[in-house]
């Protein structure tokens, strides 16, 4: 069973402008009421990169990063599900999912990852 | 508004000092610029310490308190700043409206950090605590992780090249050997990082398109300023030097909430302000430390003060402008890159190489000629806090 992607990115009611992570005031005209909304469809690789030094808490030789936005325009971070960078490219098309990105006190913590479909 | 003059500079070498506490790092530098300015036993109004990591690394608080006492300056004023790696900029910058206000005469700043007593994981998940706390940190990004991603999307906007960002690195790595104060005093080839078999063990990647020899070190470090009244700095022993402008800006945390990712807007604003401030151009300035944690940086940022045009950073870095003798020297002392980046000190150290520049105090094969103006980047977060500072030799 895929798991629903457990973000809300919210939209301002005055300007439109969609925001996540979450501000206070609308980033564009201030505004403070926000409507809901989740991320919708596939996604868009907008930046990436593969890190060797990792933080404190991940266990393992890299990580490879990316931001990607999807079909209705929210933005964000996620885990990349590739081998290496060289499968990667600006632009390209990649599946979004919810999945563990980590473990906390041996609990797994979720979070996006993407997946590449080309 | 009084003009406000720096007329104490003291640094202690950067580097790895398991001997030394962050408290005696600071007292250190403090001592050096308190005898730089010739105060004696004269105390000071005010003292602004600037600090990233004191709660996280070492489990202390309150530092500034702490090193008033320890340096025998009660009862100044005293406080700690904390603005991630702006914090040094940002403590100086405190210290100048207070003195500009006519509040404070005399103010100590120093900015220290001693990062190498923790391991390189937690080093590097210090660093990262800047990055969002749930749209970001929780993924595993750090602060090269998020260099990389903005260096691809650099290299595909602007064309910037590996071998531009190899020009970066080779200067700064050589201009460092130079330095008795920096942390890294290894000179590179290269053919030992970028094109021989070699280079792929030696220089491997780091954060692609980074590689290690792309990003500074993790340094411990401390380094101090005194300012005072520019009226009242001429009677101190040592050329003053003006801190005529200053500017500050702040973006958005995250990257992907920029509209163009690769426009740094705060490093223009900051600089535009500053400029505007002291009544000069870019092309007035005769040496700058640009904030180069990572190469990218050094390139991007020379752009974005105005230095170059979008896009022409790189190729003037491989042309050999930024070079000392060249159209603007940047990063005379090595940078972040070899001077090394003590958080919460490099916006302090960055003053102090301008300060000694513009004295004309530097050995020749330092010293940019007749320097008068100088120019300071200190870059928080990723972009998202970032400090300028224009300083002019007074004669
Ligand atoms: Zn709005």
């Amino acid at each position: 069973m895929n798991k629903e992607i457990a973000i809300t990115a919210y939209k301002c009611k005055k300007c439109g402008k969609i925001h996540y992570p979450f501000h206070d005031r609308c980033l564009e005209c201030k505004g403070r009421e926000f409507e809901k909304m989740h991320p919708e469809g596939d996604a868009t690789l907008l930046a990436y990169t593969v890190i060797f030094n990792l933080p404190w808490g991940f266990d393992q030789r890299f990580l490879i990063l990316g931001v990607a936005e999807f079909e209705n325009h929210v933005k964000a971070m996620g885990q990349i599900k590739a081998d290496s960078v060289d499968q990667l490219k600006t632009g390209m098309k990649v599946k979004p999912s919810w999945e563990p990105i980590k473990k906390q006190y041996g609990e797994d913590v979720y979070g996006l990852k993407f997946e590449p479909m080309e | 508004m009084r003009d406000v003059a720096i007329i104490g500079a003291g640094m202690i070498p950067f580097g790895r000092r398991d001997e030394d506490t962050l408290m005696e790092m600071l007292a250190y530098a403090s001592l050096k610029a308190l005898d730089d300015a010739g105060l004696g036993d004269k105390t000071v109004d005010a003292v602004y310490v600037a600090n990233m990591g004191g709660g996280m690394l070492q489990h202390q608080s309150a530092i500034a308190s702490s090193l008033v006492d320890r340096l025998s300056l009660l009862p100044a004023a005293a406080e700690t700043i904390e603005n991630g790696p702006a914090s040094g900029a940002s403590a100086i910058k405190n210290g100048l409206l207070a003195v500009a206000s006519g509040y404070y005469d005399y103010v100590l700043v120093v900015g220290g950090e001693k990062m190498r007593e923790v391991t390189g994981w937690r080093a590097t998940d210090f660093v990262a605590t800047m990055t969002h706390p749930q749209a970001e940190y929780p993924y595993g990004i750090t602060l090269p992780g998020m260099a990389g991603m903005f260096t691809r999307l650099y290299m595909e906007k602007h064309g910037v090249t590996r071998e531009q960002l190899l020009a970066v690195s080779l200067k700064n790595q050589e201009m460092g050997t130079l330095n008795p104060y920096a942390h890294v005093e290894m000179a590179l080839d290269r053919g030992g990082i970028f094109d021989s078999p070699h280079s792929v063990v030696n220089n491997p990647v780091s954060a692609d398109p980074l590689h290690l020899y792309d990003l500074c070190p993790v340094s411990d470090g401390a380094a101090a300023i005194v300012i005072c009244p520019l009226e009242m700095a001429k009677k101190h022993n040592k050329t003053p030097i003006h801190i005529a402008g200053f500017g500050q800006a702040t973006d958005t945390q995250t990257l992907q909430e920029r509209e163009d990712p690769t426009d740094l807007k705060a490093v223009s604003l900051a600089a535009q302000k500053a400029f505007e401030m002291a009544k000069l151009k870019p092309s007035d300035i005769h040496v700058a430390e640009l904030h180069d944690a990572f190469t990218i940086l050094e390139i991007a940022e020379s752009e974005h003060v105005g230095f170059f045009k979008k896009g022409e950073g790189g190729k003037a870095a491989a042309a050999g402008k930024t070079r000392l003798g060249g159209q603007i020297p940047i990063n005379v002392s090595g940078g972040l890159k070899a001077r090394g980046h003590p958080v919460g000190a490099t916006g302090v150290a960055q003053m102090v190489d301008i300060v000694w520049q513009l004295r004309h105090e530097l050995p020749k094969n330092r010293q940019v000629k007749n320097a008068q103006n100088g120019l300071t980047v200190n870059f928080g977060g990723f972009g998202n806090n970032v400090l300028a500072f224009v300083l002019k030799r007074v004669e």
